[in-house]
């Protein structure tokens, strides 16, 4: 490991079994403060089970878990809930409370922290901002697109300037035009706030476009781990000119 | 106003005024108990946040047997009880105790089965944000699952309407007991008619109510 590197998410020997099942086999893998952390691998490798032991949503049978040095394996639940509220979460399905306006949802996060009563709305509305949905506080979930949903969830994340933001397929619900959009979100939550980030995903684009370093999942093992440089976030040109260019390319291509 | 419902209004009055002492306290039941035993049986189910097969397995076994037992025998079965608890096991009082029971049983499965409904992704970022078993229940499932709770509490209370016409076995009164009584057994036909059609507007009322409130505070 390179000197002066300060390890952010430390997993020791983690295994996760579920019924007869080992999902995750004796994992050890330390995330450095300040990257972008990628993990990849097909479907029912063991990549979102990985993810969530660094928050102990999963319980390890056998290993530690060590976020910004507490470790929260032998951390009592009182401990344990106090340390998540500076791991943030975001989902694939966004998990957003329906009958929640936008403003509450984001506002629940500092509630559940005890931040400072009379700092909450103005932390809330910056927050917000920061995603760029400060118009949107008064509405609910279901007049949002998958993209502002995301970004909601977001804002709910950072909202107690966690240390670690932890991505479970942030994008796999969403199009490319949007999943570049949320990409982008992400990234200045990593350049602005110098959040650790840690992104599950089993899309290689997105993988490749931001992460520093990248560990390739296979069968609850770690396969490899690779430092890549982030090549930057595809511009997508979604127009239905550009759509009908790239089919009949493709259809050329079949011809020939 | 025909003849005969000014001739008995006071006695109209009076059960009316029984009814809704009866179905006011199984509501009360239903809302203090019955919820949070609901929310127990919820939490307490395989891969919940208490998860505990014990306590399932009881008050899931408990609410079955109350709900199996036809109504007019769990209100015999409940006389000695009744009678430790009110003193007596005759009059509207008294009437409210298996009233409450069965309200406690019907409105738990119901809240139960709502909770059940909010997405379980829900429940896993507000525990991601480090949310207290109680703040899961009153910030999270509650407000996710209010406009269920609603509808349930609507269904639970036409019920309770249903169950406390026949608490005249052990002289609970109520607007039941009096159509049987003075409509059915004095051949007053029209008296009947009468009580029924109440009961149908009481019904009509609650059941309009509950699910207009159900809708303006859904936002899924």
């Amino acid at each position: 490991m390179v000197k002066g590197v300060f390890v952010m998410i430390q997993l020791r020997n983690v295994s996760k079994r579920f019924a007869h099942d080992e999902v995750i086999k004796s994992i050890s893998l330390a995330i450095h403060k300040g990257e972008i952390f990628g993990i990849i691998g097909a479907s029912g490798a063991g990549k979102s089970t990985l993810l969530r032991l660094m928050n102990l949503l999963e319980v390890p049978e056998t290993g530690d878990v060590e976020v910004d040095g507490r470790k929260l394996t032998s951390l009592s639940y009182k401990k344990l809930r106090q340390a998540r509220q500076s791991i943030g979460m975001i989902f694939q399905h966004f998990n957003l409370v329906a009958n929640k306006t936008v403003y509450d949802n984001v506002l629940v996060s500092l509630e559940l922290a005890n931040y400072p009563r009379k700092d909450r709305r103005n932390r809330v509305i910056e927050c917000l901002q920061f995603v760029g949905l400060n118009s949107y506080m008064e509405k609910y979930p279901s007049q949002l697109s998958g993209g502002q949903k995301q970004r909601v969830a977001i804002a709910r994340a950072i909202a107690n300037n966690p240390q670690v933001l932890l991505c479970d397929e942030p994008t796999s619900s969403l199009d490319p035009k949007t999943t570049a959009e949320i990409l982008h979100v992400l990234g200045d939550v990593n350049k602005r706030l110098g959040v650790t980030i840690v992104i599950v995903s089993h899309e290689m684009e997105v993988i490749k476009s931001i992460c520093n370093r990248v560990t390739v999942i296979e069968d609850g093992e770690i396969y490899e781990t690779v430092a890549i440089e982030p090549k930057g976030i595809q511009q997508i040109n979604n127009t239905s000119k550009r759509l009908v260019e790239q089919l009949k390319k493709d259809g050329e291509f079949d011809h020939a | 106003m025909p003849e005969i419902l000014v001739q008995y209004r006071m006695e109209i009055w009076q059960s009316i005024g029984q009814t809704f002492i009866m179905v006011g306290m199984s509501i009360l039941a239903a809302i203090i108990i019955g919820l949070p035993v609901g929310t127990l049986l919820f939490l307490s189910r395989k891969g919940k946040m208490l998860e505990n097969p014990i306590v399932f397995s009881t008050l899931n076994l408990l609410v079955n047997i109350i709900r199996s037992f036809p109504f007019l025998l769990l209100v015999v079965f409940l006389i000695p009880f009744t009678r430790i608890i009110i003193g007596t096991a005759i009059g509207t009082a008294a009437a409210t105790v298996p009233l409450s029971i069965i309200a406690i049983a019907h409105y738990s499965r119901l809240v139960e089965q709502s909770l059940l409904e909010v997405p379980k992704g829900v429940i896993e970022a507000a525990i991601s944000m480090g949310a207290s078993v109680r703040e899961v229940i009153f910030k999270f499932l509650y407000v996710e699952a209010r406009s269920g709770l609603v509808l349930g509490l609507t269904t639970s209370i036409i019920s309770f309407i249903s169950y406390s016409t026949i608490m005249g076995v052990v002289g609970g009164g109520g607007i039941g007991d009096f159509a049987i009584r003075y409509g059915y057994q004095q051949f007053k036909t029209d008296l009947m008619i009468y009580m029924i059609i109440i009961m149908v507007i009481l019904v009509q009322a609650i059941q309009f109510t509950g699910t207009a409130i159900a809708k303006v505070i859904d936002k899924r």
